[in-house]
């Protein structure tokens, strides 16, 4: 057997805002790579929300690519959730989810997404409907799998923010100010 | 604290008999927690994939938060401390559940042991959200968000080896020959608890097996394991029960109380 | 075409060296002095992805093996407190782990190759865990030192100019200062604390400190790749740089504590940059070669979990294909 197939996780912070691209989990199935990401995305507050998809079912391309004329390969039209990056700003994410539209095929989807979101995304991504497992969004689902989390105060940095600080008070009177 | 004092909840007092009964019931568990995340642990660093050495470790990180929750609530009533009973028992004074002690074995043996256990704690917990002692009713709705998502993580897993390819399927009814009749040893009453039951401030356990059965059972053969019989159980019952351990547990609380009791005048960890 | 799964696609074809045109070159080199990100998809030189991958897999690796020097602890943690946050600490390293071989997949290596490497020697991982692990302190000072002097290179790194190594960075540092306190909270108290905890405290800094200041890498002098990762904007600063960030930040905290650092030329100089003596780097290379250190220990474990792992992986994959109905490579 070859690796496990790779899937790429989207994460939505709270309610109210969107899905935005964190990373990607080895897993056997949709299902296997929900649990994985929750495992692996959501150890510390906060989510609300998780959708996965595997690598090979999703569009992308960036706007260096499309500047150079590339487009997308031929698939099946339906509904495509766009995700895009805006900002070349540090960032623990690639993008945001855009938005959902319906297209022919994923080339006449990115040509919608273009008009509709602007022409000056730095990075498209093309999600089609039938490569997405998602999490519930039933209550007793973000209160078992996601809200605990808030609790696990010991895994925050901010839970030992008093250490030391006799020590930084220490190193400000040596040097005479704060070397950051 | 002396023998006249009750602690009042809401309407109901709570005699040294009941304040007993609750107190052995939140050791047990307690201790069923501790033994059995300091077993997921060992995987940590060591299992099939990067992704599950994550997985495990919020399982490890889940039940050892349990364990301080239970021991906290005995705490609340006899004034112990939760580190001093941990690191400070000898396995003759643990009273958890053998089926809790036995080595991490394979991927399998860890995921059926984990489902059983799973299985057992959601149906423990969701009844005693109703217990008329609050503090223990409020434990137990906290706990039951982690134990719900860690039910349907393992029954994922379980269903996944079961139907996988000839090795894991034999691996997984291997390991559940092995581990039912530990796992029905969660189903024994605690001695005097049935007056706290009576008293509707903790589950009946003998109810709970009938609960269990049904949820595990379903799912199992669901996915073509076979559960051993009756006759089979009770033609070598186990001779371990949560006050007579496998000699499993020594090792495990030689591991787990190593630092701790080297240094024996060290108050603050 | 472009589907993401393009980029392992195009592995192979590293090896043949497309062609590179001075004005392609050029082009990306605008685009880092302009600090845009490269994203994957996004014209690079060869040379730019043979070492981004060489350098993130590498550092994937040492965040794999680093779970098995503190994981050992786990068992062994004083208190239920300590125990759950050592538990925390040695995932987030599979966690961390996770991201970065994630961020060099976007560049055509795969976790199977990248593990393979690992496993049989060919890929290197930071000597740091190649230290044995003695006491109890050892953690809280792996935590305070070497998780102190790692943020300090991946502060620098979450800079860089590729986006997914620059994305896994950021995600990194917010959670590896949590490793950073405490580890430095456990050593503050065992140096307030009992006469046997604060011996173990200073023990473990005798024998964390010099090897803390070599996992920051050669002097800037002998440090063989440091020039074409400056120049693309993957080093952001030298290591003789980071390691004086690393003094400066870690001296002054140590002595306050109660500490002695294991170094009698240590001293602070006009500038009041903290300076150390001389690093005896006879060591560092035979920690790095294998011929001192548990490296034969640490790499046994992973190709235990490896080997030990196949069926389960197996049986994921064998009930996919059944659930689809479909077959895949």
């Amino acid at each position: 057997m070859s690796e496990l197939p790779r899937w790429e996780v989207f994460k939505q912070d709270g309610p109210g805002k969107v899905h935005q691209a964190v990373g990607s989990v080895h897993a056997g199935d949709g299902q296997h790579a929900l649990f994985t990401a929750r495992s692996v995305f959501a150890r510390r507050p906060a989510a609300v929300s998780l959708w996965v998809a595997r690598a090979d079912h999703i569009f992308a391309l960036t706007k260096q690519e499309l500047d150079a004329g590339k487009g997308l390969s031929e698939g099946n039209g339906g509904t495509f959730y766009i995700f895009g990056k805006k900002t070349n700003r540090r960032s623990m994410t690639l993008g945001d989810h855009l938005g959902t539209l319906e297209a022919s095929n994923p080339q006449a989807a990115l040509e919608a997404a273009r008009t509709q979101y602007g022409d000056d995304l730095l990075v498209w991504w093309l999600v089609p409907d039938s490569a997405l497992v998602r999490s519930t969004d039933s209550a007793e689902t973000v209160e078992s799998w996601f809200a605990p989390a808030k609790d696990k105060t010991y895994k925050q940095q901010s839970s030992y923010g008093v250490v030391g600080q006799h020590a930084s008070a220490h190193k400000k009177a040596v040097r005479g100010g704060d070397h950051d | 604290m002396t023998e006249t004092t009750e602690i009042m909840t809401e309407t109901l007092i709570l005699t040294e008999a009941l304040k007993t009964a609750l107190t052995a019931r939140f050791t047990a568990l307690a201790d069923d927690e501790i033994t059995l995340s300091h077993r997921v642990a060992e995987w940590t660093g060591h299992a099939p994939l990067l992704e599950e050495d994550i997985a495990l470790a919020n399982i490890a990180q889940d039940e050892l938060g349990h364990g301080t929750l239970w021991l906290g609530l005995r705490a609340a009533l006899d004034g112990s401390n939760a580190d001093a009973l941990a690191y400070h028992r000898d396995a003759a004074e643990y009273r958890n559940v053998p089926l809790t002690e036995l080595p991490k074995g394979d991927w399998a043996f860890t995921m059926v042991r984990q489902y059983l256990f799973d299985a057992w704690e959601v149906l423990w917990l969701d009844t005693a959200r109703q217990s008329s002692y609050v503090p223990l009713a409020e434990a137990a709705a906290q706990a039951l968000r982690e134990e719900k998502f860690h039910l349907q993580h393992t029954a994922l897993w379980v269903e996944r080896l079961a139907l996988g390819t000839p090795e894991s399927t034999r691996r997984m009814q291997d390991a559940l020959n092995q581990l039912w009749a530990y796992a029905l040893g969660l189903f024994d009453p605690l001695p005097a608890e049935a007056d706290a039951v009576a008293a509707g401030l903790l589950p009946d356990v003998a109810a709970l097996q009938t609960r269990w059965l049904g949820l595990v059972r379903g799912h199992l053969e669901g996915v073509g394991l076979s559960i051993p019989s009756a006759s089979e159980l009770s033609a070598s019952p186990l001779p371990y029960s949560r006050s007579q351990h496998t000699e499993h547990l020594a090792p495990l609380l030689a591991d787990f109380q190593r630092v701790a009791r080297e240094f024996p005048e060290s108050q603050v960890w | 075409m472009t589907q993401i799964q393009n980029a392992s696609a195009s592995a192979p074809v590293l090896a043949a060296l497309p062609v590179e045109t001075p004005e392609q070159l050029e082009a990306f080199e605008a685009r880092i002095a302009a600090g845009e990100k490269i994203e994957p998809g996004d014209w690079m030189p060869a040379e730019y992805r043979r070492q981004l991958i060489r350098m993130i897999s590498q550092h994937a690796h040492s965040e794999v093996v680093g779970m098995l020097p503190e994981g050992e602890w786990i068992r062994f943690a004083p208190s239920l407190k300590r125990k759950l946050i050592l538990m925390a600490k040695v995932q987030d390293e599979a966690g961390h782990g996770q991201y970065l071989y994630h961020a060099a997949e976007t560049l055509g290596a795969t976790r199977e190759e990248m593990v393979d490497a690992l496993l049989s020697g060919k890929a290197k991982y930071s000597s740091i865990f190649n230290y044995p692990t003695h006491s109890w302190a050892d953690v809280g000072m792996i935590g305070w030192l070497v998780d102190g002097a790692a943020i300090k290179n991946q502060t620098m790194l979450a800079g860089c100019s590729y986006g997914p190594y620059s994305r896994a960075m950021v995600r990194i540092c917010s959670e590896e200062t949590f490793h950073h306190k405490q580890g430095k909270e456990m050593i503050v108290l065992y140096a307030q604390g009992t006469p046997k905890q604060r011996e173990m405290a200073q023990d473990a800094l005798n024998r964390w400190w010099w090897p803390s200041l070599m996992m920051l890498g050669p002097h800037d002098a002998d440090s063989p790749n440091s020039g074409v990762l400056s120049r693309w904007g993957v080093k952001l600063k030298s290591n003789d740089e980071v390691r004086q960030e690393y003094m400066n930040e870690h001296v002054p905290e140590l002595l306050e504590a109660g500490l002695t650092i294991p170094d009698s030329d240590l001293h602070q100089d006009e500038q009041g940059n903290w300076r150390h003596g001389a690093i005896d780097w006879t060591e560092f290379w035979a920690v790095v070669k294998g011929e001192r250190g548990l490296n034969k220990e640490r790499l046994g474990a992973r190709q235990q979990a490896h080997t030990d792992g196949a069926w389960v992986r197996d049986a994921l994959d064998a009930y996919a294909v059944r659930e689809s109905g479909a077959t895949r490579a």
